[in-house]
């Protein structure tokens, strides 16, 4: 090794304190990069090889029934590869040991062959035998939550006929890889099933034999998506077709393209923040080595070192940093990826998910690194290149102040001498300082980000359960119902208080934009159910016309006024013209609504209903339930008890745990830059304070001066720091807003209260630890010496 | 090779008054074991109130060390030392930043001036923690500095910076006035003129001054010379009559 590099090695072992900041605030941020990047790839591929193995659908249609025959019609379209013709629906289930009712979505599978399209990768067991009509196949969450194995039974309603069910073999399915039941909000795998079984056996449940009532689509290369799609809805329109749909409205493929498209988000915005503060750190690490190092420069060049030579070492430096941090984020975020595959196991169901982050993702967090690094390091190594050896060789004179005027200068006569120190120096070096607060404020910002998140969720929480559905069960029916029906629910043992519901599937049409959305009929003085804004407002839903979600407005491009058209997406497929009356923000999904029997008149359905929204009486709730289980027109019931639990433990799983990551790193950045800023001012004045201790100084009173400077910036950043951490958390909340949800910023006073407190304390125990400095200061050694 | 033994014959040793300081057996050792090295052994010394004793020697001969642990910047490893009747040897670290405070004036051959306070702030720093200190401007009055009151560090010469230090260290009127090397950075004209303020005011408030030099010539100045030589006194002389600044060369 050269001696110069020698030295290389020294200096940074003296700085290392401010080198092992620096390489951990980069570490965290290149972690993030590595973890979301790679976790965004692996997913992507996983995706995509499932899908290209599994066969998995390009496009899909419902209708009510189509003969076989219709089959050929279809595959001999133009575009389309592979068709698979089946029978699907809901069932209620009835689990032993289980209160509550649960619910399954049925698919049927081809006799003696394996599906053509969406194909089923089996976990476990067997095929069904076809011959045997109670075997079924069931999707490997449901299955793993209720520890379901080969043999084991369940009592199904299928359209009102109770049946029981064998399952004789576990499976997954590209179709399903997010699996939640229609309306909720998050996966309950407890609570919903996906049965494959025998096409016959559902045939004569739902008197579907020798027809069918959806399709499956593979294209061809090439293919045309709108073009086939208007060759399948020729053909089955006759059949009560909803119209034909791609991969956008296909549930599963829509979560997990939004899961992809928050990582994508994740992976742009965290790393940059911590780039940009690993950025300052390398700058003040190096600027500060620099400055120690000015008669050193001096000598190399006096020497005959070239100032190329003299940069090119101390960029060096700089470098060896961006390594350190690029070898601690590579490690942390495959290591953070490996946690969060984990995680997304539980969400999403691959046959198997491993993260597995390629080349480019490490070598982009090198490079990203090394740019961090080097951006930091270019003032203070171009500085070290242009100083002359002759001035830099002489003794360095005091650093200059000159008497300003101002508020500095008023202020200071009213300071004692110490205080005016503090002033001086911070209104001397105003970059200097503000690189300080700035770093302080940003640490601040991150926690008040990282901490408006957890009240983001819960203030969604509180609208979705507490405010805007405070039923205690939403019961939904096969078939609309007349609103009489109210009256038998009304009398089922444990119900306190029944109200109608009504929700149709519709597409809203506005000139050529069509979107498929739910229409929610809403009451006036609703005690229930209840249209909330994101501002937590009890919206009162327009007497005439349709209310539309601001998401829903805007994919349709239409404003409060203007006129919509609504068509059925089932039976005669009547279309009509609506006004819009009303823009409104709920914070869950991005659905119409309107009066609920202006809607069942638009329906065609007037006075009629598709569910009831009930509160029960907890000490009946089992009876309820016994009840509700022998109900045979019931499609779904709803708990909505279970729901919250079930989204509030996928939340802390999830979200939560990621929050934990965010709020730690957080707290590693406002550590570092407390630290460098500490470790800096104690360096540049070490001179000073060790003066002031000679002269008598307690050493209480010396560290004032030293501790006094950085409580002063830290104040000086907070209020820098809530207001970047309001911006960005009102940045982020638009970032990840989705078709499904509508983050508002929520402005969470213990989230600011603990940013500014941890951050303090992050500056308060740097400031300790470089106090504990000031007992060791060499008074002796320092006088002696220049520097 | 072991100090020179010199006995204390002059009249300000025999003590007309109890000395300032009495050094008994003082030895400075740094580290431990062969790697020992001996900074300062077995000095005797008193030091009268009021005189202005010069320590000569060249480099490393252990006058600095001795200057240091007077003002209570470092302690002894052996022998004792009494300043005015209290042992500075005993005293806890509290104690000795108070003895600091109160008693001691330093003088350092860099200055040490605080950058970002002006000439008169530098010694109403000191002035903040002393007790009946005079006031900043007529210390620095006293110094030939009086129109200089509000230049910062950076705006003064060498000259005037170690003038605004020997302010600074008079202000709180010092019992003991400790000056290392205060005209080792400075050229002759200035140096004199510092030590012209220096003498002036230590005799002025009769402050019992310790000047560490290497200048054979300054040593006129005193009323003794202690000639250090390897951490021992090698010898102790007694001048007859003090030089005046000005008739000083070097």
């Amino acid at each position: 090794m050269r001696t110069l590099d020698r030295k290389l090695f020294r200096d940074l072992w003296r700085m290392r304190v401010n080198a092992i900041a620096v390489a951990m605030v980069l570490g965290c941020g290149l972690s993030i990069f590595v973890m979301a990047v790679g976790m965004r790839d692996s997913l992507e591929r996983t995706r995509r090889d499932y899908y290209a193995t599994q066969r998995m659908a390009d496009l899909a249609v419902s209708l009510v029934r189509a003969p076989e025959r219709v089959e050929a019609d279809l595959a001999a379209a133009p575009g389309i590869s592979a068709i698979e013709v089946r029978i699907a629906g809901y069932a209620l289930l009835d689990l032993p040991g289980i209160v509550e009712p649960a619910s399954a979505r049925i698919v049927s599978l081809p006799a003696r062959r394996r599906p053509m399209v969406n194909d089923l990768v089996l976990a476990r067991g067997r095929w069904p035998d076809v011959t045997v009509a109670d075997e079924v196949l069931v999707n490997e969450a449901f299955a793993k939550a209720l520890d379901l194995g080969m043999g084991s039974t369940l009592e199904a309603t299928l359209r009102g006929k109770r049946q029981t069910l064998r399952i004789v073999g576990i499976a997954n399915s590209p179709e399903f890889v997010f699996v939640s039941a229609p309306g909720e909000l998050f996966p309950q795998p407890d609570r919903f099933a996906v049965i494959w079984m025998a096409r016959e056996t559902l045939a004569r449940a739902y008197d579907l034999e020798g027809a069918f009532n959806e399709a499956v689509f593979r294209l061809a290369p090439g293919a045309n998506p709108g073009q086939v799609k208007l060759s399948i809805d020729r053909i089955i329109e006759q059949y009560g077709s909803m119209g034909s749909y791609g991969r956008d409205r296909m549930p599963s493929d829509r979560f997990l393209v939004e899961e992809l498209r928050q990582l994508a988000t994740m992976a742009a915005f965290l790393p940059t923040f911590f780039l940009v503060i690993a950025t300052f750190l390398v700058n003040v690490a190096l600027a500060r080595i620099i400055a120690t190092e000015r008669s050193n420069i001096g000598l190399l060049k006096a020497f005959g070192y070239s100032n190329a030579a003299v940069a090119w070492h101390y960029a060096k430096s700089a470098l060896l940093l961006g390594a350190i941090g690029a070898i601690l984020g590579s490690i942390a975020g495959v290591w953070l990826g490996s946690l969060m595959a984990g995680v997304y196991r539980d969400y999403y169901h691959f046959p198997r998910l491993d993260f597995q982050a390629p080349l480019w993702v490490f070598l982009a967090a090198w490079a990203a690194a090394f740019a961090a690094a080097s951006a930091g390091a270019l003032a203070a190594v171009l500085n070290a290149a242009r100083i002359a050896p002759a001035s830099a060789l002489a003794p360095p004179r005091p650093v200059a102040y000159s008497q300003s005027g101002g508020v500095t200068g008023a202020l200071g006569r009213h300071l004692d001498a110490k205080s005016r120190i503090i002033l001086r120096r911070i209104v001397r070096f105003p970059r200097r300082s503000a690189t300080t607060v700035i770093g302080v404020a940003l640490a601040i910002g991150l926690l008040v980000v990282a901490r408006t998140f957890p009240a983001v969720m819960e203030r969604l929480l509180d609208v979705h359960f507490s405010q805007t559905n405070r039923q205690d069960v939403t019961l939904s029916f096969v078939d609309a119902r007349e609103a009489g029906v109210l009256h038998t629910i009304e009398h089922m043992p444990g119900v306190i208080y029944a109200e109608p519901a009504r929700v149709d599937s519709v597409f809203l049409i506005n000139g050529n934009r069509r979107v498929e959305e739910v229409l929610i009929g809403t009451q006036p003085g609703a005690r229930l159910n209840r249209l909330v804004g994101a501002g937590g407002d009890i919206v009162t839903p327009p007497a005439a016309g349709v209310a539309l979600a601001r998401a829903l407005a805007t994919k349709l491009g239409v404003a409060a006024g203007d006129a919509i058209e609504i068509e059925q997406t089932r039976g005669n497929r009547l279309r009509t013209t609506v006004r819009v009356a009303a823009i409104v923000d709920p914070m869950v999904g991005s659905s119409a609504y309107m009066d609920m029997d202006a809607q069942a008149r638009l329906m065609r359905q007037p006075g009629q209903v598709t569910g009831a929204n009930v509160r029960l009486d907890p000490a009946a709730y089992g009876e309820f339930n016994r009840e509700l289980k022998r109900t045979p027109a019931l499609v779904g019931a709803s708990f909505l008890t279970l729901a919250e639990k079930s989204m509030r433990r996928s939340y802390a799983e999830g979200v939560g745990y990621m929050n934990l990551v965010y709020l730690s790193f957080a707290a590693v950045m406002a550590g570092g830059v407390a630290f460098s800023a500490a470790r800096v001012t104690l360096a540049e004045q070490e001179r000073d304070l060790a003066t002031l201790r000679v002269l008598g100084f307690t050493r209480f009173e010396v560290s004032y001066v030293l501790v006094g400077e950085l409580a002063a910036l830290a104040l000086l950043a907070i209020p820098a720091g809530c207001l970047a951490g309001t911006l960005m958390a009102n940045w982020l909340m638009q970032l990840f807003r989705t078709d499904m949800y509508s983050f508002p910023y929520v402005f969470n006073p213990q989230g600011y209260a603990f940013a500014i407190v941890f951050t303090l304390a992050c500056v308060a125990a740097a400031s300790l630890v470089v106090r504990n400095s000031i007992d060791r200061l060499d008074m002796v050694g320092v006088l002696k010496g220049r520097d | 090779m072991t100090a020179i033994s010199v006995s204390l014959s002059s009249d300000w040793g025999q003590t007309r008054m109890p000395p300032t300081f009495s050094l008994s057996k003082v030895g400075r050792r740094y580290g431990e074991g062969p790697a020992a090295v001996h900074a300062l052994r077995d000095v005797d010394l008193d030091v009268a109130e009021g005189e202005l004793l010069i320590l000569l020697g060249p480099s490393g001969s252990g006058k600095s060390t001795l200057l240091n642990i007077l003002g209570g910047l470092d302690r002894a490893t052996s022998g004792n030392i009494t300043f005015r009747n209290s042992s500075l040897s005993a005293m806890p670290d509290d104690e000795l930043t108070r003895y600091r405070r109160k008693q001691v004036g330093f003088i350092f051959q860099f200055y040490n001036l605080i950058p970002s306070l002006t000439a008169r702030e530098n010694v109403e720093l000191v002035n903040e923690i002393a007790e009946n200190p005079m006031a900043a401007a007529e210390a620095l009055d006293l110094v030939g500095l009086g129109d200089r009151l509000d230049h910062f560090p950076a705006q003064l010469s060498g000259g005037e910076q170690q003038r605004v230090a020997v302010a600074r260290a008079i202000a709180k009127r010092p019992a003991v006035l400790l000056c290392d090397e205060p005209t080792g950075a400075l050229d002759v004209r200035t140096g004199i003129r510092v030590l012209e303020a220096l003498v002036e005011v230590s005799t002025r408030f009769r402050s019992t001054t310790l000047l560490v030099t290497h200048n054979a010539d300054v040593a006129r100045l005193g009323d003794r010379v202690v000639r250090f030589l390897d951490g021992g006194i090698r010898q102790i002389e007694t001048n007859t009559g003090r030089a005046a600044p000005a008739e000083l060369i070097w």
